[in-house]
This record gives C-alpha cells, structure tokens and sequence, in this order.
C-alpha cells in the first residue's frame, strides 16, 4: 500500500507568544477528503461543490478531476466541528467524504 | 431517432416532466424500495449495513472508532431522514407533469442514492455503457444505466440554477497535499482497481 504524508502545507507558522502564564495550543485544521469511487457522475461531483462550498465552476471541475484521476481530493479544511459538518453535508449528497486531522 | 429532452424549464416557472408511463412506474416503486431497506440502518456502523446501503451512510472517521461511533449518533438519523425525504419526494411526484425547483433537486438526489445502491449491488465500474454479456441482474443494470441518463438531464438543468461563486471561497482549499497521485487509492486505503 502506498503511504502519503501531508508534506508542508500545514507547518504550523511561528507567533509571537504573548507574555502569560496562559499557553494557548492554535488547533490544527482538519482536512475534509472526497475519495473516488465508480458510481457518481462527474458532472455531478462538480455540481455538488459548486452548491455546497460555492466554489467556482473551474475550481470544482479541477476537485472532481483530482478526485477522479488521483483517487481523493482536499476539498475543504478547518476546525472539527465545521469539517464534521462538511463531511455529513457531502455525505447527505452522496459523496464518499472522510476527515482527517492534519497534524 | 432526435433526442427529446424529457425534463425541460417550464415557461410560467418550475420544470415540465415529460416521461413514459413505463419510466414513471419504475421511478414510483424503486425509491420507496430503497427507503423500507434503510429502515434497518438504524445506527450499525458502515461494515455491518448490507452492501446496497454501504455507500449511503459511509464512514466520516476511517482510523479512529470511537470517533466514527460518535459521529454515526450524531449524523446518522439526519442522513436517514435526508436520503427518505428525497426518495419519498420522487416517489410521490413520479407522476406528475410539472415539478417545482425544490422537487427537482430532490429528484437529483434520489435518483442519485438509488444509482449509488444499484451500482454498489452490481459492482459497478467506470464507463460502464451497456451491461455486461450474461449478467445476472440485467433489469437492474438497465435501470441502473437509464437513471444515470435522467440525472444527467436534471444536473444540466439544475447547475444552471446554482448561485455566484463565494468570492473568496477557492483560496480557502488547501493546496494539494499529496502531490502527484500515489496510484489512487479508495477511502479504506487500499489502491483504486487500475483501468486497462
């Protein structure tokens, strides 16, 4: 089986830590990933992140491409609770969408 | 033979639905099929449920069951009543010659958990035209390939609805994080069935 890791794009960038006995620990973003699978339309993938993320038609036609050629795609990131709900939206539109937190 | 369009914009607003009787029979009866079939989801988790129904209720969390667990009792009974509301839609308006836009993009979506149903059962590939000599099952690959042809109909039309793209929005995608593909792989992690 192939492995992956998520390269560079997540490094966490270095803040001024301001000067309290309070550590506050930035939460790591969650990825929201659209996997491939034979049944669903493309057009209809397409169709499904324009309506959901309001993305533009080339930008959600270069996701289901990246879906359809490379098996799965980063459509959306951000804390749990919103790519939970990302992912139950995708999921009540019949999209194959999983979470993974990206630390 | 021309092509006819079967689902057209109506000129007073709405959609006129112009389909045969035959077609409007099979849209009636195999939505209700799908939701008796998800009366017995209730809240098992995506390994346990029969494969038809596999690809509507799937896994949010793929490494982690506790999390999975408490995400399906947060989500399922949602996803249920979403997947009944659009097939019972359908159902209820198979016959009807005029539909409203919310009715049509309930269309969509049921038309789209039935083929995901259908196609799970089939085993279905990509590209798949015509059904395969000798298949065991050659009524449902018949209207397993007749609703694709309906969905794309309704998504020409319905894309045309869709609002102005949220300024903003693309940047927010992460770049692509994996780089060039690593083969393809499925959801479960294991590698996509290559094409020829």
């Amino acid at each position: 089986m192939t492995t992956f890791s998520y390269g560079t794009t997540a490094a966490p960038t270095e803040v001024e830590q301001p000067e309290t006995d309070e550590v506050v620990v930035p939460e790591l973003p969650w990825l929201v990933i659209v996997w491939n699978d034979p049944i669903n339309l493309m057009s209809y993938v397409t169709y499904v992140f324009q309506k959901l993320f309001g993305y533009s038609r080339p930008k959600a036609h270069k996701l289901m491409l990246d879906v359809h050629y490379k098996g799965r795609a980063v459509v959306s990131s951000g804390a749990k609770e919103r790519a939970e709900l990302d992912v139950a939206r995708l999921h009540q539109h019949g999209l194959w969408a999983t979470m993974e937190h990206s630390g | 033979m021309s092509f006819r369009r079967r689902i057209r914009p109506a000129r007073g607003g709405g959609y006129e639905l112009r389909l045969g009787a035959e077609e409007r029979a099979l849209l009636e009866v195999l939505p209700l099929q799908l939701v008796s079939l998800l009366g017995d989801a209730g809240d098992k988790p995506p390994g346990e449920l029969p494969q038809a129904l596999r690809r509507l209720l799937p896994p949010a969390y793929t490494t982690d069951p506790d999390a999975e667990r408490s995400f399906v009792s947060m989500t399922r009974e949602d996803l249920l009543d979403s997947h009944r509301e659009s097939l019972e839609t359908m159902s209820a308006t198979a016959k009807a010659t005029w539909l409203d836009e919310d009715q049509l993009s309930a269309w969509l979506a049921a038309l789209n958990d039935l083929r995901l149903s259908l196609g799970s059962m089939l085993g279905a590939s990509e590209e798949e035209t015509e059904p395969p000599a000798a298949h065991s099952h050659p009524a449902e690959w018949i209207a397993y390939l007749y609703l694709g042809g309906l969905q794309s109909e309704l998504i020409d039309i319905l894309e045309r609805t869709l609002p102005e793209p949220i300024p903003g929005a693309d940047d927010l995608v992460p770049e692509d994080v994996w780089g060039e593909p690593p083969g393809g792989l499925r959801w479960d992690g294991t590698p996509q069935p290559r094409d020829q």
